[in-house]
């Protein structure tokens, strides 16, 4: 074999092997991509140990604004709403008033609303707490924080935590509160087991609890919970109009008119529904 | 042999990174200059073309609301050129879900402009100033942290005989300095 026969055989066989070490590069890429997509990125991405259907929420210990150690773990046995949110986002801003109305609604149930500011720090936290009237534990949190709970990338996201300490729901954006308490509502019930022949009044009955029992013009009313008696008719369709152009405070994008339809225990359009009336009949006068 | 070692360490620092990397940012932004150089002691025009992803609003650099965060552009002096003043778009105003009244907010493509002064004894050179562009960006439900786009200005300075020439006269019309 002559020389340059022996250099042609040996550029072969390197080419080969450039080939075989291409595709097993190749191969390797495909691999690790898989393994990433399927295996890896879905663990660190829920940052929590997945325990059947529900994973369980991660633990984690804050000092809250009034300097007291806010610790998941104390916590246990109850149903938490944990929100993620910051002053400056506009669509966690909505959502407090709602909150803040479920947690009076449902503390005496086994209800807690917790709150993770992403904030920088406390001081604008603290000033915003105030003005809200939050009435719920909040702490300043951080990006590690987030990252426990799968990498919080857009605010508000809130997750419901049941009374057995796992994840039921997750929400990233601005819900309607009517979302949250429906998923409340459910993980606070007992679980049942065969026919329920009983009911017992669970907890402290509050104020808000009491409107079905209140004044029968208020329950019978076309707005429910205001006592429309003293109106004509047609000043009734003026009043519900005059309602139905009002926006309701409580966080639920709704109307007055429509909120006190719809949510009759709403205590938030119950009083702005009566001081329009007041303020209505003085017009009327 | 060596050679399929490497090149397999090469392709799985590619897939690493693939793997690693981070979600489109919502801002893109980049700097142009009005002319080709600068003259010492005189002064210079540049811009930044931020875009907005589709979807997404960022603030106004003077919000509305005083929670919200502005979009702001930062950009280091240096001993040779000094920022001596920043031209802010104005707003769209647009309604949002989350607040009773309009918001004055950028969406789609944003003209920042900066007046950069070059001093007086700055020898023929090129010359870099750091800088960023920062904002906190939204949509309707959901906002974004706060984040910025990293920018880097190079401001070549002629000798004062050296003629200018005009550029990027598209970005730089629609800019009102004054």
């Amino acid at each position: 074999m002559t020389q340059e026969a022996l250099l042609a055989k040996e550029k072969q066989v390197v080419n080969k092997k450039v080939l075989v070490g291409a595709v097993l590069a190749i191969g390797l890429v495909v691999g690790l991509y898989f393994v990433n997509r399927f295996w890896i990125a879905p663990v660190t991405a829920r940052g929590a140990k997945v325990m059947g259907e529900h994973p369980l929420a991660p633990e984690f210990s804050l000092t809250d604004l009034s300097g007291q150690k806010l610790e998941l773990a104390n916590y246990k046995g109850k149903v938490i709403l944990l929100d993620f949110w910051a002053t400056w986002c506009g669509p966690c801003r909505i959502e407090i008033p709602g909150f803040v109305e479920l947690q009076n609604r449902y503390r005496a149930q086994g209800l807690v609303v917790i709150g993770i500011s992403m904030d920088d720090g406390p001081e604008p936290v603290k000033e915003f707490y105030q003005q809200y009237k939050m009435n719920y534990p909040v702490a300043v949190g951080d990006e590690k924080i987030g990252e426990l709970y799968g990498g919080i990338l857009g605010l508000p996201t809130s997750f419901l935590i049941g009374r057995d300490g796992r994840i039921y729901a997750k929400h990233v954006g601005a819900s309607d509160p009517f979302v949250f308490e429906e998923e409340i509502k459910k993980l606070l019930a007992p679980p049942t087991s065969g026919e329920v022949t009983e009911f017992k009044q669970a907890g402290q009955v509050l104020p808000q609890d009491k409107i079905e029992v209140g004044d029968p013009d208020e329950i019978n009313s076309e707005v429910p919970g205001v006592n429309l008696t003293k109106l004509s008719a047609e000043q009734k369709e003026q009043f519900k109009k005059l309602l139905g152009e009002q926006p309701c405070t409580c966080g639920c994008k709704m109307n007055l008119l429509r909120c006190r339809q719809v949510d009759r225990a709403c205590s938030v359009s119950r009083k702005l529904a009566r001081e329009q009336l007041e303020q209505f009949l003085k017009t009327k006068a | 042999m060596r050679r399929i070692l490497v090149g397999s360490v090469f392709m799985f620092l590619v897939a690493g990174l693939a793997a690693g990397q981070s979600p489109n940012p919502v801002v893109e932004a980049r700097v142009v200059m009005a002319t080709d150089a600068a003259h010492a002691g005189a002064t210079a025009k540049a811009a930044v073309v931020a875009q907005v992803a589709p979807g997404y609003h960022i603030n106004d650099h003077k919000p509305f609301l005083d929670y919200l965060i502005p979009s702001e552009l930062k950009l280091e002096p240096s001993k040779q050129v000094s920022v001596v003043d920043v031209v802010y778009p104005k707003g769209q105003l647009k309604k949002f879900a989350f607040s009773d009244m309009s918001l004055s907010v950028y969406e789609g493509t944003l003209v920042v402009g900066a007046v950069l002064q070059v001093a007086k004894a700055a020898p023929p050179g090129e010359y870099t100033l750091k800088g960023k562009f920062a904002y906190q960006a939204c949509n309707d439900h959901a906002c974004l942290p706060p984040a910025s786009v990293p920018l880097t200005l190079t401001v070549k300075v002629v000798g004062r005989r050296v003629p200018l020439k005009r550029q990027n006269a598209d970005v730089f019309d629609k800019l009102d300095f004054d």
